[in-house]
């Protein structure tokens, strides 16, 4: 191949105008002279690369924007040596390669993802209750009018609660007037049962089971936990683009870990167990609103518990296996306490019962 | 000046770009996303160096580090009103104050909506500073905050007249933008003419009316067959349905593509930087063929075509930009405009191109 002749050409960064200067070298730097005058002495250690332009080499100077000097064909060797190379990726890659520079960067990445993972779960159990307990009436506070007084109702759900709560935690346990079957715990060991959820049980030993769950979820500091994830999700992925972030935060904060969810039915059962309180009907009540899930289609905001607590053939079972054949259970609670609790939202005229915030 | 077609032409081929864009999905990958800003710079030097313009080349000299400190930014400046959305609404509203908590939603919104406009400005401005040819930059001596409330209301006004204004608002901001941009010494200025593109927006404004009517049209028979109760309406029904989600799922983004496909056409047409005029040729079938191109490479590159989407888009941006008349290089000087420190973070937040 033919090496094309050596040419130059020169924006002074002042107008468009394209020159053809003289480039005038020596070891200290170098000067353009053409008819018009002549720039320089430009020191070499000056001259800044910008890359290729149409197979030419083109430079600037770090102090004077739009001055360019671009070189094409073959460069003498006197120019070629003296040349400051292009970066390619930024500095720090350029220096230590490509190859080397990414194994660094995944291994860094394991390491902070491990660690976001993980830090909830040796923070959560450091932070102060009261703290928590702050937080939770921060976000609660008297949940819109929308908590149930009816009479005798608060006291079944209190004795129901002491049942299943060995270890004595302080815990507010609240019906709310929302058309949905749920229950959510909430920071500072709060937890809110929709009433839907109370109509479509048929008992309360149907109602220990789920309410022993949110139980679990409070002592084993699920709660906490899950906040702390999300909020240290969102800003390791606020680095990705918006969509991929937003998506892969919801999928791992909308839930607890799989774990935990298995956890905290563990935690249900021995309570029950504790209280002899037959954990067979709790495997009936998820056997109905399984049915239920099949008529009215996953999404239906009505069956919001099955989002946040998706059904399993396995987790019926846990709950009916756990059942043991020749135990003495009893009721969770008298026919009585069990109506009051059922109806501790209609007996109630003050409650609130409008739900266009809900409807997001 | 020149003997070739157009003023604009792009001289790059994807071989060249592919190293460089590997390198970068593998850097972007392995940073959990943080290398994103300065592979947006390597692509940019990329494809501006291999675009050229009459008889010269662009040049690119944004950095990653500005983009990355944009970014910065505009986290910080987003961060509060999220947070409150997130999590503060909510309680307020569980407190019975849901009265002030829509206020200082409504408030919120109004921000986000000013902060669009700025950031549509201000990365205009940023791009224009960055864009080197023949040694000159572009740039604007606007900070753009005049910009984000002429952008907040117009748009409102497009939206309350029951959408009808909404080309007004794009063209009139169009102009307003560009006519505080400048390259060198030269001023560009822009008069798009919304009433050029009307028809175009008409149509697509009167689609849902037009498809819901054929659609209703079309099951007449069906329900004709049910009403009589001989033969099986199901299948009939079925193909009925069908055709109509189809249409509904293609039809709207074409019509919304060809009237973009105009206001493009109308907007760019009326730019102008001093003698030269600007011409954007890009029909609504090559739009489609863009976009339908930018699918199937994903598809069939089982998503590592991502990394060519934006050299896509750039060669077929410059291959239908022209411009006419001459430009005195001799009297091109160089901008005086200040350069932004920082990079289109807040355009970026928001997720839209720029021009």
């Amino acid at each position: 191949m033919v090496e094309q002749p050596f040419t130059l050409w020169h924006y002074d960064g002042e107008s468009g105008l394209r020159r053809t200067p003289r480039l005038i070298a020596d070891d200290a730097g170098f000067t353009l002279v053409d008819e018009r005058g002549s720039d320089g002495p430009i020191g070499w250690d000056a001259l800044v690369a910008r890359g290729t332009s149409g197979g030419e080499a083109v430079y600037g100077l770090k102090e004077r924007p739009g001055w360019r000097l671009g070189l094409g064909g073959a460069i003498p060797e006197e120019i070629a040596r003296r040349l400051p190379q292009p970066e390619r990726y930024g500095g720090f890659i350029d220096r230590i390669g490509l190859v080397r520079a990414s194994a660094i960067f995944l291994a860094i990445a394991a390491t902070v993802v491990f660690a976001v993972m993980s830090a909830p779960r040796w923070i959560a159990p450091h932070v102060p209750p009261s703290f928590e307990k702050k937080l939770g009436d921060a976000i609660v506070g008297d949940f819109g009018g929308r908590f149930c007084n009816g009479p005798g109702g608060q006291a079944a759900l209190d004795a129901l609660t002491r049942q299943l709560n060995p270890k004595r935690l302080p815990l507010e346990v609240r019906v709310a007037k929302v058309p949905m079957v749920n229950a959510v715990a909430l920071p500072g060991g709060k937890i809110v049962i929709f009433d839907q959820l109370l109509k479509e049980a048929n008992s309360a030993d149907e109602v220990a089971g789920v309410l022993g769950h949110e139980i679990g979820h409070v002592q084993n500091r699920d709660v906490m936990q899950a906040l702390l994830r999300q909020a240290g999700l969102s800003v390791i992925l606020g680095g990705m683009s918006g969509d991929a972030g937003g998506y892969f935060n919801a999928l791992l904060s909308a839930t607890y870990s799989r774990e935990a969810e298995r956890a905290a039915d563990d935690a249900s059962i021995a309570a029950m167990k504790r209280a002899q309180i037959s954990p067979a009907a709790t495997a009936g009540f998820f056997a109905r609103l399984g049915v239920m899930e099949k008529k009215l289609g996953q999404a239906s905001v009505a069956l919001n518990y099955l989002s946040s607590h998706p059904l399993s053939g396995d987790r019926e079972r846990l709950f009916a296996d756990s059942a043991a054949r020749n135990a003495q259970y009893r009721p969770a609670l008298t026919r009585d306490q069990w109506e009051a609790l059922v109806d501790i939202c209609s007996n109630d005229p003050d409650v609130k019962d409008d739900m266009g915030w809900l409807g997001r | 000046m020149h003997e070739q077609d157009s003023a604009f032409a792009f001289e790059g081929n994807w071989r060249e770009f592919a190293p460089i864009a590997l390198t970068n999905l593998l850097l972007t990958i392995v940073t959990l996303g943080f290398y994103r800003f300065w592979a947006t710079t390597r692509e940019r030097r990329y494809l501006w160096s291999q675009t050229r313009f009459i008889d010269d080349r662009l040049e690119w000299t944004g950095t990653g580090k500005e983009l990355f400190v944009g970014f910065v930014l505009v986290v910080g400046l987003l961060l509060a009103p999220l947070l409150f959305i997130q999590f503060g609404l909510q309680a307020m509203i569980l407190r019975g104050y849901a009265a002030a908590a829509i206020i200082i939603t409504l408030g919120i919104y109004v921000f986000f909506l000013y902060l669009y406009g700025l950031a549509r400005f201000r990365a205009l401005r940023y791009r224009l500073s960055r864009s080197w040819w023949r040694g000159i930059r572009g740039g604007s001596d606007d900070q753009g905050f005049g910009y984000g409330w002429s952008s907040v209301w117009k748009q409102a006004v497009g939206f309350l007249a029951a959408g009808l204004m909404i080309p007004w608002a794009m063209c009139s901001l169009w102009n307003e933008r560009w006519g505080k941009m400048s390259f060198g010494g030269y001023e560009f200025s822009a008069d798009a003419d919304f009433g050029k593109i009307m028809w175009r927006y008409i149509l697509c404004y009167a689609a849902p009316f037009i498809v819901l009517f054929g659609g209703l049209i079309a099951m007449i028979p069906v329900m004709m067959t049910m009403g009589t109760g001989d033969g099986d309406p199901g299948a009939g029904a079925m193909v009925t349905v069908f055709a109509f989600i189809a249409a509904i799922y293609l039809i709207f983004p074409l019509i919304i593509l060809a009237y973009y496909a105009a206001f493009m056409r109308e907007a760019v047409g009326s730019l102008r930087l001093t003698t030269l005029d600007f011409e954007f040729t890009a029909r609504t079938k090559d739009w489609i063929k863009l976009f339908l191109g930018n699918i199937g490479l994903v598809v069939v590159t089982l998503g590592i075509g991502i990394a060519f989407l934006g050299y896509r888009n750039w060669s077929f941006f410059v291959r239908h930009m022209e411009a006419g008349g001459e430009i005195d290089v001799a009297a091109l000087t160089q901008s005086i405009t200040r350069t932004p420190g920082q990079g289109e973070g807040l355009l970026d937040a928001f997720d839209v191109g720029a021009i």
